[in-house]
């Protein structure tokens, strides 16, 4: 059962990081389909960063700035140029997974995947199985709880609702829902850097090329599937976590007589059907109507 | 005001007719060129080139290929193009333009470009074409050569080291993608260790990518908790979060694809299932730039340099002494089944079906 539920919160925990960014944005009006794009910059960026300086804070640090960086282009595209966020979101995914191909053949030649030579720090033996477990898996219930009552427990938060649902509303109350969005995808940013790192650093020192495998895009369907709200997106996350780590475990079980790809497709099948439920409950109709365009008026 | 207007009409008459007669010419060069020029022959140039559909700098096959074609150039003094051609639409203008420069040889990696190849080929006769990792063409075309590999009989060697080293009599096996020739390994896994008894087993399972190693470490570590001490990687990037879960653990061991990940885990690669491809494209390329081209399809396998199962020798001299030792006082019978399946007194079935 340990060995289940750690499985569950390595494979969960970056996801969870990322989903919380989508919440913010999201929050702020802004579908955000550059997730995938940022994570795997946070991904990149921790492994190359400890490589070159030999700490584990530089390459954190590194892929903070280049996240939170690249959440402001992503604003200014969406808000100065007036660029669709979809297709903007969708620019920057592409721009995260050639840039970091980019770079990586740039600073080492022909090498594909780079292997740091140490991770993120782990709990240790002090904690038994669950040892294993890197300091931001730890840290992740926290920054649950501060996103939560980030967005739903202070005034900030119910500016950067108003900014996202009624923009208009805000501005007559001395809100200026484009600084709001520009702060609500930094701090996205921040997040995404934090699960790129767990993903390429947590249980793994390795960074290659195209390693989030749709994770970024998982994470906007626990955005979608937990109504925009940090604990059921939260809890979505875990969802698709937990449906992933039982594909593994059919496989090994049940692999003779289901095909594999029928059990592959178990964590997708979940978050079609979960998507589906949560439009169902939440009015999906109405929320398609909005999507992808960003209110300003 | 009449001559204006007869102006005019003569002129319309004039560009009607002019455009008709466009057209016709057109229709009668398109006709009369497909008739009397129906190939292109060139190739004089001496340039080889490598058309490959997956990014260099993989530490396997691409890079291995690309060193191989220079390294061939260097010694015999031929020019070389190495072209990443990413997007399948793309593949037959690559093609073309390359055999319109004059290239003698073009060789093309995997399945994918296959098409492009049965297409392009009877139209620059003078044009020998390669496609590493394919399958064969029926009819035979006479400037084309495909090559496949039977890794599957590595895979049967790796089971069979497996089965009779293995503590817990539990091997595993991690592919990428569920392809009919991964399915082949991991059923001629399946075959060798039923070779050695019935409480042999082998679970297989893929991770959906082949550039996934979390996903690839994830899978390891259920498969190790399982009880599972042996696991055959067939999974290019995602094999290293398969290594690394082996390194978690004494006494876990790793049989990889290629020499470079013995420095992911001295003590847990124990062994590997290797594929040259640059070796292979070595020996295709020396062959058609010489009198030795032969046209048709080549099925590589054990005892020709490409495709062999070997012991690490990092593995020897740093893994768990017990697990070397036992390694060793089996390794005669391995060398023996690979004998006899070079000498054709061993037959390892190739099954595609899981």
């Amino acid at each position: 059962m340990d060995d289940t539920i750690i499985a569950i919160l390595r494979s969960g925990t970056p996801l969870i990081y990322v989903t919380l960014a989508g919440v913010l944005a999201q929050r702020s009006g802004i579908w955000h389909l550059g997730l995938e794009g940022l994570m795997i910059i946070g991904a990149c960026a921790a492994v190359l960063g400890v490589v070159q300086s030999g700490s584990i804070l530089v390459g954190l640090g590194i892929g903070i700035v280049l996240c939170v960086l690249a959440s402001a282009l992503l604003w200014f595209v969406i808000e100065k140029l007036r660029a669709n966020p979809i297709i903007a979101g969708l620019g920057l995914t592409g721009l995260g997974l050639g840039g970091t191909d980019l770079a990586v053949q740039a600073i080492y030649g022909s090498q594909a995947s780079v292997n740091a030579p140490f991770g993120l720090p782990r709990l240790g033996p002090a904690f038994g199985q669950y040892g294993v477990l890197s300091i931001l898996v730890v840290l992740m219930p926290v920054f649950v709880i501060a996103v939560w009552v980030l967005t739903r427990r202070t005034r900030w938060g119910l500016q950067l609702a108003a900014s996202g649902e009624h923009p208009f509303a805000a501005r007559s109350v001395g809100v200026n829902p484009a600084r709001m969005r520009l702060i609500a995808l930094c701090l996205g940013g921040v997040l995404c850097a934090l699960g790129g790192a767990e993903l390429s650093m947590g249980s793994l020192q390795i960074f290659a090329y195209g390693m989030t495998a749709g994770r970024g895009f998982m994470a906007f369907a626990a955005v979608i599937f937990g109504g925009g709200n940090p604990l059921g997106a939260t809890g979505a996350a875990f969802f698709f976590a937990i449906v992933g780590a039982l594909g593994i475990r059919a496989q090994l079980l049940f692999g003779e007589r289901v095909p594999p790809d029928f059990l592959l497709a178990l964590p997708y099948i979940a978050t079609v059907i979960g998507v589906w439920i949560s439009g169902k409950l939440r009015g999906g109709a109405k929320a398609a109507a909005s999507f992808g365009e960003l209110k300003d008026y | 005001m009449t001559s204006k207007i007869d102006m005019l009409k003569a002129k319309a008459l004039s560009r009607r007719t002019f455009l008709k007669t466009s057209a016709g010419a057109a229709l009668v060069a398109g006709t009369a060129g497909s008739l009397a020029l129906p190939t292109r022959a060139k190739a004089a140039t001496g340039l080889v080139a490598l058309v490959h559909t997956q990014a260099a700098g993989d530490n396997g096959p691409i890079d291995s290929m690309i060193a191989a074609l220079k390294k061939l150039s260097e010694e015999k003094g031929f020019p070389i193009r190495t072209i990443y051609a990413q997007d399948s639409a793309t593949f037959p203008s690559i093609y073309e333009s390359l055999a319109d420069a004059g290239a003698e040889v073009i060789a093309g990696t995997f399945n994918e470009v296959a098409e492009p190849i049965k297409e392009l080929a009877p139209k620059f006769p003078d044009t020998k074409f390669i496609q590493i990792f394919g399958d064969p063409f029926e009819p035979v075309m006479p400037n084309v050569v495909t090559v496949s590999y039977d890794y599957y009989l590595g895979c049967y060697l790796s089971g069979l080291f497996a089965a009779k080293i293995s503590k817990t009599g539990k091997i595993g096996y991690i592919g990428g993608v569920s392809l009919p020739p991964l399915n082949a390994d991991l059923n001629a896994m399946k075959a060798a260790a039923a070779s050695v008894g019935a409480d042999k087993s082998v679970t297989g399972a893929f991770a959906g990518s082949f550039q996934d190693p979390a996903k690839g470490h994830e899978i390891a570590n259920q498969m190790y908790q399982d009880g599972i001490d042996y696991i055959q990687t067939d999974s290019a990037a995602t094999d290293t979060g398969i290594i690394q879960a082996a390194n978690e653990a004494d006494g876990r061991m790793v049989s990889a694809i290629s020499p470079e990940q013995y420095k992911l885990g001295p003590k847990s690669v124990a062994a590997l299932v290797a594929l040259d491809f640059g070796q292979s494209l070595y020996n295709e390329v020396e062959k058609a730039i010489g009198p030795d081209f032969k046209a048709g399809h080549l099925s590589t396998g054990l005892g020709t340099g490409v495709v062999d199962f070997v012991l690490s020798p990092t593995w020897v001299e740093q893994g768990p002494p017990d697990l070397v030792a036992k390694a060793k006082e089996v390794w005669p019978e391995i060398e023996k089944a690979r004998a006899d399946i070079i000498a054709g007194t061993l037959e390892v079935p190739f099954n595609t079906e899981l």
